[in-house]
């Protein structure tokens, strides 16, 4: 391979490892905000709750379902991890009211997180707690409930988080067979807010020089296609 | 090997040339959630894109101004520029996404930018219920962008050639020519989608609103729904994706979505020109027919025998639904993925892994195997098996259709048995990597590489943010390859061997 070769493949190389390595580091300068989102809420009535799989699913699911004490405080990834061990029970669930009050009659349908995002860390913005997917149930709140719900959470909105006394259904046969939590009451512990998302001053800096420099190359571009 | 001839610093300048035409066009579809981002106010995610969009509108301008030339398009630049187009893409992609600050590192932004264009629908995103409106049009518009193939823009718009563009239409595993000219094919597919668009759209709209949205609401996620559904991305604006909506209807007019996505363009052709027969006896429909009620029929007796559900209504709306997100490689979930191993039982899921392994139709935003070529190795299977049961002096003849019957020959057969094999090397590759972390079951890794490998993006759980960044590249490669069906890969990799060690031509 001759070197003009070599010059030709190493420079997109070289401009992708920049590209790459660019956006990273102006990534990890984003202005930050020191926001204190915690939300207070007791530990899980069953501090671990095993995946319920293979061939004793049953067995794990009911010993587990028979340990767990009545209206207990449960988490949406033991509920995930065996739905069996909690079908029909009353249990107590702590989270963030996300996306949107779907309205139905009779009350409406809302999503309730109870990752991290919605109990610590508050919505990922101006901060950088990269703790994984969002994880919550759908939650059926009957009229009389869910009134009290003032703001949901979406981008930069830290959504009301409420504690829910309710039955959770493993196939709930209202919803198509979905795996939902019917409130029976609803209080809010921590009131929505909005995030003020800091401005990313080098950034904008950068993408105002960039969008220059794509202008000239396009009337580059275009001059020397005149030209020929 | 000596008869392989370097290719010289001109078919490099040709391929760049190329390259940078299809960022043009990348470049385009970025400016679009810079719009929506201004007008949202989200300021920073308007400069995000506004990078991209410049970093891609640079190379563009370039690439024109240093790069052109009138030379011809052979096969080997086609399938290298469509192998090095949907990797570069992919990598231009993903820029908006490493400056969203939800990607933790360059290969996460990477990977959910090639989950999109190879319209998978895995995510590693963080905090997606908290996203930027932008940023979730961005990862849904990708999909649309990648579903009608990134490299068809540029065949449409900014090629003049028929010629020259259809080398790169058949490197992007769409090798079915509609009409004579492959610029009018090109033209075709984006008039098929452009309807869709306006009419899935409004379907889902009404849907949307009739199971309680707001309006402005309700078109924010009709059209998100509309380009992860019909492209069969299977991207959500919401973590719990399709069991966020608790509407039957929107799940219906989802469902006709994704099997309008799953035809393949010649067969939409066909019913456009009113000829519905076409469709009835095209070996990919008969081949998806048969497989879906097969796959149906295990997938509900698992659901029964594991006791998940106890009305027809359920194993329909949760079995039914993601069997036809599966076959149709959309990837959609009515569950959450860790249910298909807690509470599936072990026949349901193994439904869904065959389901996911064939896929929809060639010619077709789908992934996976494709009917097409589980049809013909059956109908090769079955050619054999006559040809041993018949006197030595008998002549076997096996024809089949796919819009005019045509005879099977070898070549097809064997043609039809390679892809099959290498994908399913792919899937063995994705499972054994995984179970090399020693974190994940046999089941967990085996689904998520079928999965992964056929792009259809339905989850048990190992595709997470916080997964290992060697099964996350690993992933990403499958989702490349699986993309383009291996051949223009494969081409590129003869390419560069050849640079590497190919005679100089004299």
């Amino acid at each position: 391979m001759n070197v003009s070769m070599l010059r030709l493949l190493s420079l997109p190389l070289a401009i992708l490892v920049a590209i790459t390595a660019g956006a990273y580091w102006l990534d990890r300068v984003a202005p930050e905000l020191d926001l204190d989102v915690v939300v207070d809420v007791p530990p899980p009535a069953l501090a671990d709750v095993p995946r319920c799989m293979g061939e004793n699913d049953s067995a794990v699911a009911t010993a587990i379902g028979n340990q767990f004490p009545e209206s207990g405080r449960v988490t949406s990834s033991q509920l995930l991890n065996c739905p069996r061990a909690f079908d029909q029970k009353t249990v107590t669930f702590t989270g963030e009211v996300v996306g949107e009050l779907i309205m139905r009659r009779g009350g409406v349908w809302a999503h309730v997180n109870d990752d991290p995002y919605a109990l610590i860390y508050g919505p990922l913005v101006g901060h950088s707690a990269h703790v994984g997917f969002n994880s919550g149930v759908a939650v059926w709140f009957p009229d009389g409930t869910h009134e009290i719900i003032e703001t949901v959470g979406r981008h930069a909105i830290r959504g009301d988080v409420v504690k829910i006394v309710g039955t959770f259904l493993r196939a709930d046969p209202n919803d198509g067979g979905g795996l939902t939590l019917r409130a029976d009451s609803v209080s809010v512990l921590a009131e929505g807010f909005t995030v003020d998302e800091p401005l990313h001053t080098l950034q904008l800096v950068v993408a105002a020089v960039l969008l220059a420099g794509a202008l000239a190359a396009l009337g580059l571009a275009q001059f020397v296609r005149r030209r020929r | 090997m000596r008869m392989v001839l370097r290719p010289g610093p001109d078919d490099l300048k040709l391929i760049g040339y190329y390259l940078g035409k299809v960022l043009f066009g990348l470049g385009l579809v970025i400016l679009i959630p810079a719009i929506v981002a201004l007008s949202a106010r989200e300021w920073n995610a308007a400069t995000a894109f506004i990078i991209g969009s410049s970093l891609c509108l640079i190379v563009a301008g370039l690439s024109e101004a240093l790069l052109a030339t009138k030379r011809s398009l052979t096969w080997a630049h086609g399938m290298v520029i469509v192998a090095v187009a949907w990797l570069v893409g992919a990598i231009f992609a993903a820029v908006p996404f490493m400056l969203s600050g939800r990607f933790e590192t360059p290969l996460a932004a990477i990977f959910e930018a090639m989950s999109a264009l190879t319209t998978t629908g895995m995510s590693v995103i963080h905090d997606l219920d908290h996203t930027p409106l932008s940023e979730d049009f961005y990862r849904h518009l990708l999909q649309f962008a990648g579903g009608q193939g990134i490299v068809i823009v540029v065949l449409s718009l900014f090629v003049s050639g028929g010629a020259q563009a259809g080398t790169l239409y058949a490197a992007e595993a769409r090798d079915e020519r509609i009409l004579p000219n492959f610029i009018r094919t090109a033209r075709f597919i984006f008039a098929v989608a452009g309807t869709f668009l306006v009419v899935g759209t409004l379907a889902l709209f009404g849907a949307l609103t009739f199971a309680g949205f707001t309006p402005s609401r309700a078109l924010y996620h009709a059209i998100n729904l509309f380009f992860a559904s019909f492209d069969t991305g299977g991207f959500s604006p919401m973590q719990a994706s399709m069991a966020y909506y608790h509407s039957f209807s929107v799940e219906l007019v989802v469902m006709v979505l994704m099997i309008a996505g799953t035809l393949s363009f010649g067969l939409h052709f066909a019913l456009w020109r009113g000829d519905p027969k076409n469709l009835l006896r095209h070996l990919e429909t008969r081949t998806l027919a048969v497989t879906s009620t097969l796959f149906f029929a295990t997938l509900a007796t698992g659901l029964v025998l594991a006791g998940t559900y106890d009305s027809a209504t359920a194993v329909f709306r949760k079995g039914f639904f993601t069997l036809i997100s599966a076959m149709s490689s959309t990837g959609h979930q009515v569950n959450a993925g860790v249910t298909y191993l807690t509470d599936w039982g072990v026949l349901a899921p193994a439904a869904l892994v065959g389901a996911m392994a064939i896929g929809g139709m060639a010619s077709s935003t789908a992934g996976g195997i494709k009917a097409i070529r589980v049809g013909l190795a059956f109908k090769a299977l079955t050619h054999d098996i006559r040809r041993i049961l018949l006197p030595e002096s008998a002549i076997t003849v096996t024809t089949y259709s796919t819009g005019r019957r045509q005879v099977l020959r070898d070549a097809t057969a064997r043609s039809a048995m390679t892809v099959l094999l290498l994908f399913i090397v792919t899937y063995l590759i994705g499972t054994v990597t995984a179970l090399l972390y020693g974190e994940y079951a046999l089941t967990e890794a085996l689904f998520e590489a079928v999965s992964v490998g056929s792009n259809i993006g339905v989850s048990i759980g190992v595709v997470d943010p916080l997964m290992p960044q060697g099964l996350m590249a690993v992933y990403t490669v499958m989702m490349w390859l699986g993309r383009l069906e291996y051949v223009a890969v494969f081409a590129l990799v003869g390419y560069l061997f050849a640079i590497a060690r190919g005679r100089t031509n004299a």
